[in-house]
């Protein structure tokens, strides 16, 4: 069973009560901060699966503690622990910090505790992005390609010079889409490794059946106020799905131009044969390392 | 842990068989009063339900009456969270900030909770999430907020929710695509049109043994 790092947040007094609890979950191991600054400081330095916090702390709030999070661990879930009635708590300053809500005064609410961390956490349950239904069928499919294990970087490569020249695109680039980030195999006009999933479009390209075009960022609310899209000084985007013979979507092969654009029918055409096309090369590269092991286990 | 019986979730005054328990549906239509009506017609608690509904633009009063006419004493039954009028009593609370989705998040889960201890069937339900779309400055806010507060209570509880988008709303962003993903994160999706006055039509799919178009009145 994975090991889940949970961080806990309360008064010295009361750190106990939200270890204890969290510890009594098999899966959970529980590091604690009695401040906000203590907090801050770890979720700064290390990563941690979940928080829980207690909303009245001597040095501040525990939303504070949310804000510093989402800065450095935007996909880390927040439980809010804590016998303050939510009309209580001064959301003024932190109006789209989405947290669970647990009133620690209720009867059950310790045993409640354990498991709630551990449903926010295995479910994603408050990630930026709405994930498909069948996302789990979806991961496995992702899992039948070693793509660590294959020579694929130099054929992808070759693809997203051919797609960028092909279109004039300032970046083109074939990723393949995780749970919690999506990694870049090729990126030709950039240098790019990976991305958390929720600030990606390809997280929103992938559920569309056809290829989504993004004219501007900028006049979308899905991605205008998203800095790692502007940082990277994306404007306009448009993603092809790469599709399993069993219809699971792992990747995309996408453009990105430092300016509005727009694409025809006939571009988008041109960009999903690409996608096939790179679908295709990965799906004859897993089968060359399949039938290499088949022959050497024999 | 799951608190309910497991007996699903009737929809007969729309001509539905009865819907399983932890669906969650996505509602949508670009005629305001059509979705209004399958809205509450989804969400009125039976006898030995409750329901806890989100309201961005109607008040307490008015939401409660348009459960009592969709369901007889619905609305004794019933929770509401309203971004648009006052509170009154235990059962309509309000927060005064629609884009405040901490306050919002934490004051729809506490209802849910709530009524989770008193009932072991809930329907819960939010009117309009188009209005929150546009509201807020960041979408990504609204997809934690769903996630958090709304799908991951319905998978816990399975209780039956319902988020209704009047796809006639400026969101700020494609319309169309946005709901094309929404689409794919809730079980099942009604979309209904209008087909003149108390009268709609529903192209509903997911949604085992209702599949298909289903012509309503009220």
């Amino acid at each position: 069973m994975t090991e889940r790092t949970v961080l806990c947040v309360d008064t010295a007094d009361d750190i106990e009560t939200i270890s204890a609890a969290v510890s009594g979950e098999e899966s959970l191991t529980p590091v604690e901060a009695t401040s906000v600054t203590q907090a801050t400081e770890t979720v700064e330095s290390e990563s941690v699966d979940c928080v829980v916090t207690e909303y009245d702390l001597e040095d501040g709030s525990g939303l504070e503690i949310v804000e510093a999070l989402r800065e450095e661990q935007p996909q880390t879930p927040v439980v809010l622990f804590t016998g303050a009635r939510p009309g209580e708590i001064d959301t003024a300053s932190f109006e789209e910090m989405v947290v669970e809500y647990l009133n620690r005064d209720l009867p059950d609410a310790a045993d409640r505790l354990g498991f709630v961390v551990d449903d926010v956490i295995t479910h994603s349950a408050q990630v930026g992005f709405l994930a498909p239904d069948d996302e789990g069928s979806r991961l496995e499919a992702l899992a039948e390609y070693d793509v660590d294990g294959m020579p694929i970087e130099e054929s992808f490569s070759r693809l997203t010079d051919l797609i960028a020249s092909h279109f004039d695109a300032a970046v083109a680039f074939i990723g393949l889409i995780e749970e919690e980030k999506e990694d870049f195999l090729a990126c030709t006009g950039a240098d790019w490794d990976s991305l958390t999933r929720e600030d990606t479009i390809c997280t929103h390209s992938m559920l569309q059946e056809d290829v989504m075009v993004v004219e501007d960022i900028n006049e979308d609310k899905r991605f205008a106020n998203n800095d790692k899209l502007h940082n990277l000084d994306i404007v306009s985007y448009a993603g092809a799905n790469m599709t399993t013979d069993d219809g699971q979507i792992i990747g995309q092969v996408c453009l990105i131009d430092h300016e509005p654009r727009q694409y025809d029918e006939s571009q988008k055409q041109d960009l999903q044969d690409f996608a096939d096309t790179a679908m295709e090369i990965l799906d004859l590269r897993q089968q060359l390392l399949d039938a290499k092991r088949t022959e050497v286990d024999a | 842990m799951s608190l309910s019986t497991g007996s699903g979730f009737t929809a007969d005054s729309l001509g539905l068989d009865p819907i399983d328990d932890g669906t969650s549906v996505l509602l949508t239509g670009e005629d305001s009063d059509a979705l209004e009506a399958v809205f509450y017609r989804l969400t009125a608690p039976r006898d030995d339900e409750k329901a806890v509904l989100l309201a961005t633009d109607a008040d307490g009063r008015s939401v409660k009456q348009s459960l009592g006419r969709a369901e007889r004493g619905a609305d004794d039954r019933a929770a509401v969270l309203t971004c648009a009028g006052p509170a009154q009593g235990d059962d309509v609370r309000t927060v005064e900030d629609v884009s405040d989705l901490t306050g919002l998040g934490m004051q729809f889960s506490t209802l849910l909770a709530e009524a989770t201890g008193e009932v072991d069937d809930f329907r819960a339900g939010i009117l309009l999430c188009s209005t929150i779309m546009s509201e807020v400055e960041d979408t990504r806010s609204v997809y934690r907020f769903l996630n958090s507060n709304f799908l991951s209570e319905l998978r816990r509880s399975k209780a039956l929710g319902v988020c209704a988008v009047d796809t006639s709303a400026d969101i700020g962003s494609d319309v169309t695509s946005t709901i094309t993903g929404m689409k794919t994160s809730f079980s099942a999706h009604v979309e209904v049109e209008s087909a003149g006055r108390n009268r709609a039509t529903l192209d509903v799919s997911g949604l085992p043994g209702n599949d298909g178009t289903v012509d309503v009145s009220w």
